[in-house]
């Protein structure tokens, strides 16, 4: 099994995101209200994949109230900020989780919730349960229990929430800084062919976190037989057409 | 000569031009340019547009029982006469370039297009400029055969629709006729002058029957309910440009006609006195119901059309209800607010009809179900439809939010929150369906079929722009056609609504410069963080959300079939078709009865006329 920790990882974070302080103390002042905005405005996609979502309801309405502190349901990735996995993750739907996390915009963290996503839970032993989520996209929080209760939930995301606050919460540069890893554990498991529309490489180098892990054998493999879709351009076509009326 | 001889042998001149060159390519352009030339001589005779003129005479006249029969223009005149060539100008660039060759390629015949375009103008500005009754029915039977040759054009289905309609306007001629019979009984003139002299002496059961049956006269060629059922089939089936020109200014002939005789001769104040018996009503709220209802019902038709020329067609019936309320209400506000709408509906209306068929001209179909994701192959159309769209669901910055204004504030002024409510619901209705129309073309997925799609030429784009263009200037400083309506009030005797660039001056009033401005500036501060705040990356339509399904070409996910499915479960059962049912039921009345008549000549008549005289003998011998 892979271990995570082993991979060496580029310990470059950007100022925006509070690694490094800057020397300017208003560009601080500006990082950290920055910071704090994303703390306290969160949009939060939940992908209810297994039990443990039925603690989310509680969690959500008046009783526990997360909206208080910032967070709410969203429904498309486009403009989420959080990925709630909540719960045993089967093969086909690990397709599915990597698909909308590839769509989600960054800055974007995952959280875990429920024993079955750190290690496979009581699913431990089945064939057909992707057992360490953090293998196939990175995870910022884990909230064990089986089920968690709303109270660990509200938890968790406060300690999502200190974590942007600080500028810890980065994990989802490292899909990008270390997609080849992530993706051969995909293709390990869903099989050679194995893509998805979005194309993470180009997006890696659209936000300038290409390192030397991005790319490797595996990414290589998918873009082998890899169709790449092309943005739907504004067209106008009057050029086209003038050529057209000169030949008539 | 005067300036409107000018106007009107221009306009019998484009006519002539029409039929004689149509079919050729530079016919369409010179066509075009004397739409132009007809706009040119309005122009000389402007000041009816701003009071400083207040008649222009023609010198042609021709005596008839005695009546001497008069065309002039007056300020009225002017103003309907300004969109109609307005229209036509539009409408004919339009079919000049690549829309027409298209057509002629297909088997139309372009000189008859041209021509009935070119009918239809002069038609209607004969009946604009008409002097007297006996004028205004002449110009009246002129408009309907004129119209009816344009919407006949297209054959097969289109003929029937056409059918349709020349029944409704030969019902509407007959109302018309026996009202203007029975003003000559009664006053022994066609003059305009004399009815209006005559007015408060006449009875009201007369005045009941007078106002009874022009209106329907005039309410069939407008559309008002109960007449509604043949507009909007027959707009949509005519060909092209002119079903964008017929939806814009046509039926609006019913509206001046109106205006002419029941508003500016009989007079609102007469219809008040009008009661009802056992009610509150008087004729003037009856109208204004009438109106309440012409726009909610056939509003919510538009809602359920699958054809994009349908619910357009639709609206225009929707639309004539505001005008006709804003008049009827006739104080200052109120008559301003539908003499605006007339403007500013033709405006957009046409913008909105000269899109669908530039997405019919590239795609070739206006099916709604058939449609989406043109957004990217088609911008500039896609500006256009936005801006329409505003227009007609009434929203600002667009013109057609001033005019639903100043009809709402007219509502509330005027201690009518009943007609409020309805005219309320109606534009409720109008924001949901334009919202169909433009998510179901433009919005959503990219069909593969439609992935070449290119711009709609350039001769079918710049009239778009050009009305886009008057469509939000006029938002912007809706005082440039609030200096016509004036006019306008001041010439049929209504008060004068007190204006200025922006809007009206008074409590609670109305100034759209700052409204547009306030608005135009937090768009652009929202353009400045979008384009300055962070790089966005464009992605595929197929790289796509759809609860994590993964998306091919073959996957249909734009939303468009059953649109509002959650507002039709509430309203569905509403959709009973009783006006359809009531003239099939008319219909095969009057299908059993004509039968039963020539049974009655043809078959069993010489037995008959035998009984017939023998009954008669026999009657007069015992007495
Ligand atoms: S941890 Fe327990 S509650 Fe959560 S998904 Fe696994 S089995 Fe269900």
């Amino acid at each position: 099994m892979n271990e995570l920790d082993k991979i060496p990882v580029r310990q470059e974070i950007s100022v925006a995101q509070g690694g490094a302080k800057r020397t300017n103390p208003l560009a601080n002042v500006f990082d950290e209200l920055v910071r704090f905005c994303q703390s306290r405005s969160m949009f939060m996609l939940h992908y209810c994949t297994g039990c443990g979502a039925i603690e989310l309801p509680p969690a959500m309405t008046s009783r526990f109230d997360m909206e208080r502190l910032g967070i709410q349901p969203m429904v498309t990735p486009r403009q989420a900020d959080i990925l709630l996995i909540t719960g045993y993750v089967s093969v086909k739907t690990l397709k599915r989780i990597i698909l909308t996390y590839e769509q989600m915009p960054a800055p974007k963290y995952v959280i875990g919730i429920c024993s079955c996503t750190v290690n496979g839970g009581m699913y431990w032993q089945s064939y057909a349960t992707a057992k360490v989520l953090r293998e196939y996209i990175p995870v910022d929080i884990y909230i064990a229990g089986c089920m968690p209760r709303p109270e660990a939930v509200i938890s968790g995301l406060r300690d999502l929430m200190g974590d942007i606050k600080s500028g810890r919460a980065d994990n989802w540069k490292r899909y990008f800084q270390n997609y080849d890893h992530y993706l051969g554990n995909q293709q390990q498991l869903f099989g050679e062919d194995w893509q998805t529309p979005t194309d993470i490489i180009a997006e890696a180098e659209h936000y300038g976190l290409m390192t030397d892990q991005t790319l490797g054998e595996h990414t290589a493999l998918l873009q082998k037989h890899q169709q790449p879709l092309e943005a739907l351009e504004f067209s106008l076509g009057e050029k086209r057409e003038k050529i057209q009326g000169e030949e008539r | 000569m005067t300036a409107l001889d000018n106007l009107l042998l221009i306009s019998a001149v484009t006519l002539v031009i029409a039929v004689l060159a149509g079919n050729s390519r530079v016919g369409g352009w010179l066509v075009t340019i004397m739409y132009a030339l007809q706009g040119a001589a309005l122009m000389m005779m402007s000041g009816l547009g701003y009071s400083t003129l207040t008649m222009v005479q023609s010198s042609f006249s021709i005596e008839v029982l005695s009546q001497q029969l008069l065309w002039r223009f007056d300020a009225l005149s002017w103003f309907f006469a300004l969109i109609t060539i307005g229209a036509g100008l539009f409408c004919s660039w339009f079919a000049s370039g690549e829309w027409g060759e298209k057509y002629r390629d297909n088997g139309g015949s372009l000189r008859l297009f041209h021509g009935a375009l070119a009918l239809n103008v002069f038609s209607m500005l004969v009946l604009l400029a008409s002097g007297d009754l006996l004028t205004l029915f002449i110009g009246w039977e002129l408009v309907s055969w004129a119209s009816f040759l344009i919407m006949a054009l297209a054959g097969g289905k289109a003929f029937g629709y056409a059918m349709r309609y020349i029944s409704y306007a030969f019902a509407g001629a007959m109302a018309l006729l026996g009202g203007l019979l029975l003003i000559y009984a009664e006053v022994g003139s066609f003059d305009f002058q004399s009815l209006k002299e005559a007015v408060p002496t006449m009875s009201s059961a007369t005045l009941w029957l007078l106002v009874v049956l022009l209106t329907a006269g005039f309410g069939v060629k407008m559309a008002i309910l109960p007449f509604h059922l043949w507009q909007a089939k027959a707009y949509a089936e005519t060909p092209g440009p002119g079903a964008a020109f017929l939806g814009a200014i046509s039926s609006r002939m019913g509206l001046f006609a109106f205006i002419v005789v029941i508003v500016q001769l009989i007079g609102i104040s007469r219809l008040v006195e009008m009661k009802i018996p056992f009610t509150f009503l008087d004729a003037q709220d009856l109208l204004a119901w009438i109106a309440v209802f012409t726009i909610i019902i056939p509003t919510y038709i538009a809602l359920r059309q699958h054809d994009a020329r349908r619910l357009l067609a639709w609206h225009g019936v929707g639309q004539t209800g505001y005008m006709l309320l804003g008049i009827v209400i006739a104080n200052d506000l109120g008559s301003a607010g539908g003499l605006m709408h007339v403007f500013n509906y033709a405006t957009y209306q046409a913008m909105l009809f000269m899109v669908v068929i530039a997405v019919i001209h590239r795609t070739g179909t206006s099916n709604l179900n058939k449609l989406g994701g043109l957004f990217t192959r088609m911008p500039l159309s896609y500006l256009a439809m936005l801006v329409g769209i505003i227009g007609l669901a009434g929203l600002p910055p667009m013109n057609g939010f001033v005019s639903k204004w100043l009809i709402y504030r007219s509502l509330i002024v005027d201690g009518s929150p009943l007609l409020f409510l309805g005219a309320v619901i109606g534009t409720l209705g109008t924001i949901l369906s334009v919202y169909k129309l433009i998510h179901n073309i433009f919005l959503g997925q990219l069909r593969v079929e439609h992935v070449a799609v290119r711009e709609a030429p350039l001769s079918m784009v710049i009239p778009m722009m050009l009305l886009a263009a008057v469509v939000f200037v006029t938002g912007y400083f809706p005082g440039l056609v609030l200096d016509w309506t004036s006019a306008v009030q001041a010439s049929i005797g209504i008060p004068v609504l007190a204006h200025h660039l922006g809007g009206i001056d008074m409590k609670g009033g109305l100034d759209m410069i700052w409204i547009v401005s306030v608005l135009l500036v937090g768009f652009g501060f929202g353009t400045l963080v979008f384009f300055l705040g962070g790089r966005s990356k464009r992605v595929h339509q197929l790289d796509n959300y759809a609860g994590g399904h993964f998306l091919t070409a073959e996957t249909r996910y734009h939303y468009s079939d059953n649109f509002y499915p959650g507002l039709m479960h509430l309203i569905g059962p509403w959709y009973r078709n009783s006006f359809e049912w009531l003239e099939r039921g008319l219909i095969s009345a009057v299908d059993t009865l004509s039968t039963a008549m020539q049974g009655l000549y043809r078959n069993a008549h010489p037995s008959y006329l035998l009984l017939a005289v023998v009954v008669f003998a026999l009657s007069w011998v015992i007495v």
